[in-house]
């Protein structure tokens, strides 16, 4: 069992308490769920659980926090490995070995354990976790679901009773946000105490026990699996709360705003007969053919490997296309010139980020800078107070919205978003989608590849579902 | 019978020969023949050197890429040699200098690049650990280890939003502003670089990596004959360069005939 006794944490450096007077009681086998807005506190929990508050993140405690009555402040994070596994939130960031085996073996090497039980507790794992297609197989080859199922894998070789989980959903699809409910599922079954923060939860709802609504460093609710999935559309929203049942959603689609682009000449993108492989052998994409016009917000859909992101590749022009025709407002445009057209919002921001400014960092690139426009646009974004800030030091949001800033500024007619919801909550989503709706009635093309049926329901105007038109073209 | 399998799957050894060689050995392999490569100057010592290297290389899992690093080997040293008779005034002294570097360092990227494949990481922190180095050592040796491999990746990234942003993404432009180019790369990396230590080192320590617990790998190693063998050869080798590129065959200039 573990319990929170009027717990509070405040990082060293900040003045304000991250966790104010936290009470909470784990009982053993308990599924719980942490949500909440972003920066509301929940992975603060979960490094107090791991000991990685306060050795890892130094800082200030008060209260108590007990783990089967002893105190979990005075044990050192080596002293947990055994007791409370962790997977973190980004599977590309959490491999030290270059292979699978030897990952899932990492745990085991670290606690001392000799040869003979290091292969017995990594023979197990893979058992009951079914891993064994993956053995021996480079980390770098793995999709990120099989990454994350490997990260699980590691941490179970430790036989922990508790696991926690930091957003385990937030680079995954559907597929894969299917597999690792299955494994929690087997988890709860096998009685381990298993703790979830993240901001989507619908893949969750068969089994919290306890759902724990956190804002500002408090803990607001509590509710059981009943209240939490019966919570009404207006309440959820206003604790800024992602849907229960996404898959209602799914099949609406936005309708355009009618009067989008007024005024303005609408301009068509025209895609024929488009073919890409990476090698002679096997094509991503076979013959593709759409058409796509002004004010349009199309989602491209379908599962890993479907070629979503080779497509947007292909179409921004960083890949050349190997048969078929790209025209736009009536000509045949070039790789070339369809990257001067299009821009590119990545999933990850700091690929992006190049300057030491976020002023220097909208103008990056463009010749003749009007400065109107980076005021207007620094005020659109409300970004005007970060202006001479480095863009390293902003908020996963704020790095967002600065790409999507240096789209508009550099005038893009095109927009591709790969993933732009990953790991945001409610009204950082909701936020999102108002942008590219404003963008698109501005008379942009935008195309955005995701997995989040919410999000595409909320924005989208049309859906290339890349899995069925393959299935056609069979 | 199944579980057999996965046990054996799990035992499987992916490198032979020289690759399973003890990881304290390969490195101390790479530190000498590093220093030789830069203390020896005759054209046939330096090719034997690289050839040993190749060979030693080819019989550790990797033949590739020994014999692709050897054929580059050979194409350097010529064109260094043609550089020779062409005599540009600055322009030749600093190709040369340029052209020697390259060839001095050959050998040894050839030789890291193997270690850093063939070497599985659990052995490579076991046999560190062995050589009593202090964990705050042993860690970020390994980080660096696992990351070198994806800087490809990165760098791959990187480029394709540059010339999205319309950065450096021709020739000319990387020509022109070739530090503004460097930086571009750099900054975003270096990001990506702090963001993933931080988030690796919370992994590693909630998965017992500061332990100062004794290890053991998965798959036996250790400092035996062969490791004793290999040793002894090395130092014979050396010996063998020092005195050829002492004696007269260290003063004969390949491709003389030019």
């Amino acid at each position: 069992m573990i319990r929170f006794k009027d717990f509070s944490f405040c990082y060293e450096g900040n003045t304000e308490d991250a966790l104010k007077n936290i009470n909470l009681e784990i009982k053993d086998g308990e599924f719980i769920l942490l949500t909440g807005r972003s920066g509301c506190g929940k992975t603060t929990v979960l490094r107090s659980l791991n000991g990685l508050i306060p050795h890892f993140y130094p800082g200030k405690t008060t209260g108590e926090l007990l783990y089967e009555d002893r105190s979990l402040l005075e044990m050192k994070p080596e002293e947990m490995a055994g007791k409370v596994g962790t997977v973190f939130q980004d599977p590309r960031s959490q491999f030290f070995m270059t292979d699978t085996t030897r990952e899932l073996a990492f745990g085991c090497v670290n606690m001392g354990y000799e040869r003979e039980e290091i292969i017995d507790r990594v023979e197990k794992t893979v058992t009951d976790l079914k891993l064994t297609e993956y053995l021996n197989r480079s980390i770098f080859a793995l999709s990120s679901g099989e990454k994350q199922q490997i990260a699980i894998g590691s941490v179970y070789a430790l036989a922990p009773r508790v696991f926690i989980f930091d957003e385990p959903s937030a680079n995954l699809d559907h597929e894969a946000t299917k597999r690792l409910a299955g494994i929690m599922q087997k988890l709860k079954e096998d009685g381990y105490t298993i703790i979830v923060a993240d901001h989507r939860f619908y893949y969750l709802r068969d089994l919290i026990d306890t759902a724990v609504y956190i804002e500002n460093g408090q803990i607001d609710a509590e509710y059981s699996r009943g209240e939490f999935c019966g919570l009404g559309e207006e309440e959820r929203i206003k604790k800024g709360l992602r849907s229960v049942f996404p898959e209602k959603e799914v099949g609406i689609i936005r309708r355009k705003t009618t009067d989008s682009g007024l005024g303005k000449v609408r301009k068509t993108l025209r895609v024929d007969n488009l073919s890409f492989g990476y090698d002679k052998k096997k094509k991503v994409l076979d013959k593709l053919s759409f058409e796509a016009e002004s004010g349009d917000v199309i989602g491209i859909t379908g599962h890993n490997g479907a070629g979503k992101t080779t497509l947007i590749s292909v179409l921004t022009g960083i890949l050349k296309e190997k048969e078929g025709k790209v025209y736009y407002d009536g000509k045949k445009v070039s790789p070339a010139k369809r990257r001067r057209l299009s821009y590119l919002v990545m999933q990850d921001a700091d690929y992006q980020l190049f300057t030491s400014s976020v002023e220097e960092e909208l103008t990056l690139g463009i010749k003749k800078v009007n400065r109107m426009l980076v005021d207007s646009t620094l005020e659109r974004l409300v970004l005007s107070e970060y202006r001479d800030r480095h863009p390293a030091a902003l908020s996963e949001g704020q790095k967002q919205r600065v790409t999507i800033g240096a789209s508009i500024i550099k005038k893009s007619e095109i927009l591709y978003f790969d993933e732009p919801t990953s790991g945001l909550d409610y009204d950082s989503m909701i936020r999102v989608s108002g942008l590219i709706k404003e963008l698109s009635d501005n008379g942009a093309i935008i195309f955005i590849v995701s997995h989040d049926d919410e999000f595409i329901a909320h924005t989208c105007t049309k859906k290339l579902d890349l899995d069925t038109i393959k299935q056609r073209n069979d | 019978m199944l579980n057999q399998s996965v046990r054996d799957r799990i035992t499987a050894v992916s490198f032979h020969g020289t690759a399973r060689l003890d990881p304290r050995i390969k490195m101390i392999i790479l530190i000498v023949l590093g220093c030789v490569s830069f203390l020896i100057n005759g054209d046939i010592p330096e090719l034997i050197l690289m050839s040993a290297v190749t060979v030693f290389v080819c019989a550790g899992s990797d033949p590739g890429w020994g014999i692709r690093m050897l054929f580059f080997y050979i194409l350097i040293s010529y064109l260094n040699t043609c550089l020779k008779y062409i005599t540009v005034p600055g322009i030749s002294l600093l190709m040369g200098i340029f052209g020697v570097t390259i060839i001095k360092a050959i050998p040894i990227v050839t030789m890291g690049r193997w270690v850093i494949r063939s070497t599985y990481m659990d052995e490579l922190m076991v046999a560190l650990q062995r050589a009593k180095m202090p964990l705050t050592v042993i860690i970020p040796f390994v980080v660096m280890f696992r990351y070198i491999p994806t800087l490809g990746i990165e760098y791959k990234m990187i480029r394709n939003t540059m010339k999205i942003r319309g950065v450096s993404d021709n020739v000319f432009k990387v020509l022109l502003h070739p530090f503004a180019t460097i930086e571009y790369i750099l900054i975003p990396l270096l990001m990506r670089c702090l963001k993933v230590s931080d988030e690796l080192a919370a992994s590693g320590t909630t998965r017992g990596m500061e332990r100062e617990n004794k290890r053991y790998c998965l798959l036996n190693t250790g400092f035996g004959l062969c490791e004793y063998i290999t040793a002894a050869g090395l130092i014979l080798f050396v010996v063998i360069i020092f005195m050829l590129n002492r004696s007269s065959i260290g003063q004969y200039a390949l491709w003389r005939q030019l």
